[in-house]
């Protein structure tokens, strides 16, 4: 079993806010393999954004990290200084952000962006062009050479993440973080992107983390998936044992909740009623308890993680004692 | 007798900015849409971004101007309707936006927000504290919801606010433009189920807007698929559904896959981005992006075909992929 | 997506000046313009009352005195105690500043309102007024109109209050043309709501904001402009002590006493500082209000 490119383990972040400390992660661990797609699903407030915030180093001024390791490279990232961050970002991990519209600098051409983005390397300025032309071609944008001298504006929004992408991608990263890159696109354009980045990250052989609330979409894309609800990890595995036999019934009520999987024509459509609960004062026991149809006595604690297989694991005491560890 | 709305042919043009002296032409964001809704129906208009959908929802309720065509409201003719008569009938005819937070007023409290119809409508003897709870429990939000501003209050129930608003004077038709965009998948049926109820309760007819084919399947009983400001498919939401007869319909059929990896699916891809709006392609407006182009569609317009059992269309090759041999 | 976390355990909301109120004395900037400004308009409400000498009474025989316990600051050329009249001539400062700005307000928000909001035609003849006024330079124009009517106080205050408008009407038009396609706008307006309404409920809070915040930054100005003419002879008219006929008696008698000067200047610096940091603790405050992040 090689190392995984990025180990997460026990991570947990918090914000300080005026009303308290808001948990906003907590002891979540999560793999991503070599050379694997992962998907992290979650609706808001599952922590995903403050998860990427604390594997780029890019935190808001108020959340501090409480304890666990991110390893990546051999070094954990949360001990290594910025000036040593700042080298691996662009370099070694990649990102996507979800508003194309708002990634680039509106002043300058993209040529120029895509050749100032290779400042580490010692080629010249022509080697760079070409570079960044055979990146444009790469992701599927035509007329390379002359689009390099366009600004942002005179892109559409797909093509602009596509740029992003090329960007992303021209360093050939080992890891690149997509945090919803597709979510602000029209759903042709999504599956023209997704097959895309496919093709690429077989090419370049690099992990991608892929966040999306889209499940098709990670079903689509994805090895494995990692299912989050308000801050933690409830259920995670391949693609095809969580979506086939999801566990978690956070899960399952999600899957149910997608318009893409319900069948029949209904007017009631289902939902999983209620909130998620305060960050700040949480209770003590299962997370999903006060949501959950299968709540019972056993859920005032909260569960352990148990393994359904070698990959699947979830965290819900209905599991636990079916395979008792 | 006519249907609650009919829409004829309408044309919605933009005119672009020009220098001091010439003019750099205009663009047709709709150009040439007909349809009806009856009373209680639910309407669905699917299309992406530059379709037209939601310039033709503005142009009902006259926030765009139609430049030709015909929009009937009971027979009433909108188009060109000055202000002041419009205004009886927005009682009648009222629309959701988009953006549940940044449609709401940021300075006036929910309650005032909610109650702003009556006080348009000049109906000053209504108790409007009354009617601010009533509309708060009809969309299922707590009474004490009225003192809050926009800026406290979630998109969720942004939206449910929205819906409040667009409902206080019991209108007739409600226009919901992209309704579940940006909501949480656990919660879009929460919506939906509330526009249903709602629907039943109040005998309301819906227009949705939406890019999302799933969220139409479930609550309307008709839908048009639009692009590039023309219906290229319309038809009864099951019949549209189940046999799609333009390619468009299908690529967006096959966009919103269900989450299952092993799904065998219509492997649709379409090619490149939709052209601009200033440089319209000749013949079928979609032969640019469609997969199963053929070569008399890049110069002859197809018509618009009605007759039949299935949907009505518009492309000169429907169905062509259960014939064609397809990769 | 929208992240509902923080949002949905909201407590009661609090009132928005009130809101206002306690972030601005949270900042250290905010909380010393506030002070400042505070003492300034205590004083020049209260003046009648505070002042230990009638600041016209004039006293030949004590006059040019510097600083002592029975005269804080020292008496002017008549005699005349210069504690009393710097109190006294904050009360004309803001008498000044306040019908000013307030009269610019209203106008320039009106006439901001409309060419941002209505017809094209109408901006372009609204923009074209402003422009005109806002190209002359304002003292000459003061002097001018001032050479022409008499010096006076409220001359004074007229010439000042047209030359200030086009500045507030600028930043209402630009704003109002920015919220003219906000989303809820066009909310309302599907609604049915008529042009004033909407120009009224809708428009006029989102924009009172900045203009709060250029209305405090702006008052120092005016009060300076108003210094200025008086120190020139043609604002108010002696023996009304204002700080700019401070600063010219001062001026004529700076080999007999320095005293003068720096009583009509101190107060005019403490009045910038004041209201320039009160402004600028303002707009940190107003500002992420508009975007509609909350605090």
């Amino acid at each position: 079993m090689s190392t995984p490119t990025l180990d997460i383990r026990n991570l947990s972040v918090s914000y300080s806010t005026p009303r308290g400390e808001l948990k906003a992660l907590r002891n979540v661990s999560i793999q991503i393999p070599n050379k694997k797609i992962v998907g992290i699903v979650g609706e808001s407030g599952c922590g995903k954004s403050t998860l990427i915030s604390a594997i780029s180093k890019l935190m808001a001024t108020n959340a501090t990290v409480k304890s666990g390791e991110i390893e990546f490279h051999n070094s954990d990232i949360l001990k290594i200084s910025n000036q040593q961050m700042s080298e691996l970002l662009g370099t070694d991990i990649s990102l996507v952000f979800q508003d194309p519209m708002q990634t680039h600098n509106p002043v300058l051409s993209i040529g120029r962006q895509m050749v100032d983005i290779q400042f580490r390397d010692r080629l010249s300025k022509v080697e760079k062009y070409n570079r960044a032309s055979e990146m444009l071609s790469l992701v599927g944008i035509p007329d390379a050479e002359e689009r390099l001298k366009q600004y942002p504006f005179e892109f559409s929004g797909g093509m602009r993440q596509r740029i992003a992408i090329a960007m992303a991608l021209m360093a050939k990263p080992s890891l690149l973080i997509a945090d919803e890159p597709t979510t602000a696109l029209d759903a042709t354009l999504e599956v023209q992107i997704i097959k895309r980045l496919r093709e690429l990250q077989d090419e370049i052989g690099c992990s991608i983390l892929f966040i999306s609330h889209h499940l098709g979409v990670i079903a689509e894309l994805c090895d494995e998936v990692v299912v989050m609800y308000a801050g933690e990890v409830v259920e995670s595995g391949s693609v095809r044992d969580v979506f086939h036999s999801p566990a978690h019934p956070y899960t399952k009520a999600l899957l149910e909740c997608d318009p893409g999987h319900i069948k029949e024509k209904t007017r009631n459509l289902p939902t999983i009623p209620g909130e998620i609960p305060d960050l700040v004062n949480l209770s003590t026991g299962c997370v999903f308890a006060e949501r959950c149809s299968k709540k019972h006595d056993a859920c005032e604690e909260r569960p352990q993680f148990s393994s359904l297989n070698t990959e699947h694991f979830v965290a819900c005491h209905l599991t636990g004692q079916e395979n008792a560890q | 007798m006519s249907a609650l709305l009919e829409i004829d042919d309408v044309r919605v043009s933009f005119s672009l900015r020009s220098g001091l002296l010439s003019s750099a032409g205009s663009i047709d964001a709709v150009s040439g849409v007909s349809l009806k809704i009856e009373e209680g129906q639910t309407y669905g208009i699917v299309g992406e971004s530059g379709s037209g959908k939601s310039t033709l929802a503005r142009a009902i309720t006259g926030l765009h101007h139609a430049s030709e065509g015909s929009i009937r409201y009971r027979g009433q003719e909108l188009k060109g309707l000055p202000e002041k008569e419009f205004r009886k009938l927005r009682k009648e005819i009222v629309m959701m936006f988009q953006d549940p937070i940044g449609s709401l007023s940021p300075r006036l409290s929910i309650g005032s927000l909610i109650t702003e119809p009556f006080k348009i409508q000049g109906m000053k003897n209504t108790d409007l504290n009354a009617e601010a709870k009533r509309l708060l429990a009809m969309v299922g939000l707590p009474a004490e919801f009225a003192g809050r501003y926009p800026y406290q209050i979630s998109g969720g129930q942004a939206r449910r606010v929205g819906v409040a608003r667009a409902l206080a004077l019991n209108p007739k038709l409600l226009i919901a433009d992209e309704p579940t965009a940006g909501l949480d998948v656990s919660i879009q049926g929460e919506m939906l189920n509330l526009l249903a109820k709602l629907q039943d309760k109040l005998g309301l007819a819906i227009m949705i807007i939406t890019h999302n084919l799933n969220v139409v399947r479930h609550i309307t009983d008709k839908v048009g698929i639009m692009y590039l400001g023309k219906l290229v498919e319309e038809g009864n939401t099951d019949n549209v559904f189940s046999k799609p007869q333009h390619p468009y319909t299908l690529a967006l059929l096959a966009a919103n896959p269900e989450p299952d990896p092993d799904a065998q699916l219509m492997r649709i891809e379409l090619a490149g981005e939709p052209p601009s709006l200033l440089n319209r392609p000749k013949g079928c407006e979609f032969h640019t992006r469609c997969p199963f182009v053929q070569s008399s569609c890049r110069h002859e317009i197809p018509k618009w075909n009605n007759s039949g059992s299935v949907s009505a269309y518009r492309c000169s090759f429907p169905e062509i992929w259960e014939n064609a041999d397809h990769g | 997506m929208t992240s509902d976390v923080g949002k949905m355990n909201e407590t009661k909301s609090r009132s928005e000046l009130s809101d206002i109120f306690y972030h601005l004395v949270r900042d250290p900037l905010g909380l010393v313009g506030l002070i400042i400004v505070g003492l300034i308009v205590f004083s020049a409400i209260f003046a009648p009352w505070i002042v230990p000498y009638d600041p016209i009474a004039m006293n030949i025989p004590d006059r040019m005195q510097g600083p002592s316990l029975s005269h804080l600051a020292g008496t002017d050329q008549l005699g005349r105690d210069t504690f009393s009249r710097v109190i006294m001539g904050g009360r004309v400062a803001l008498q000044v500043a306040i019908p000013t700005i307030g009269g610019a307000i209203t106008i320039g928000l009106i006439l901001g309102m409309i060419a941002g909001y209505g017809p094209k035609w109408l901006d372009n003849v609204i923009v074209l007024l402003f422009d005109t006024v806002r190209s002359f330079p304002t003292v000459m124009f003061a002097l001018a109109v001032v050479a022409l009517v008499g010096p006076s106080l409220n001359t004074v205050i007229l010439v000042i209050m047209v030359t200030s408008i086009p500045t507030y009407g600028r930043v209402v038009r630009t704003l109002t043309q920015s919220l003219r396609n906000s989303e809820f706008i066009e909310a309302e307006r599907s609604l049915g709501a008529s042009v004033f309404r909407i120009m009224r409920v809708h428009i006029l809070p989102n924009v009172i904001g900045p203009i709060a915040v250029l209305a405090a930054m702006d008052i120092p100005t005016v009060i300076g402009l108003e210094a200025g003419l008086s120190f020139l002879g043609m604002g108010v008219k002696p023996p009304t002590p204002s700080w700019g006929s401070l600063l010219n008696d001062g001026y004529n008698l700076i080999r007999n006493t320095p005293w003068l000067i720096i009583a009509g200047g101190i107060p005019l610096i403490l009045t910038t500082l004041g209201f320039t940091f009160l402004g600028e603790a303002l707009r940190d405050v107003v500002d992420p209000k508009l975007r509609g992040r909350g605090k």
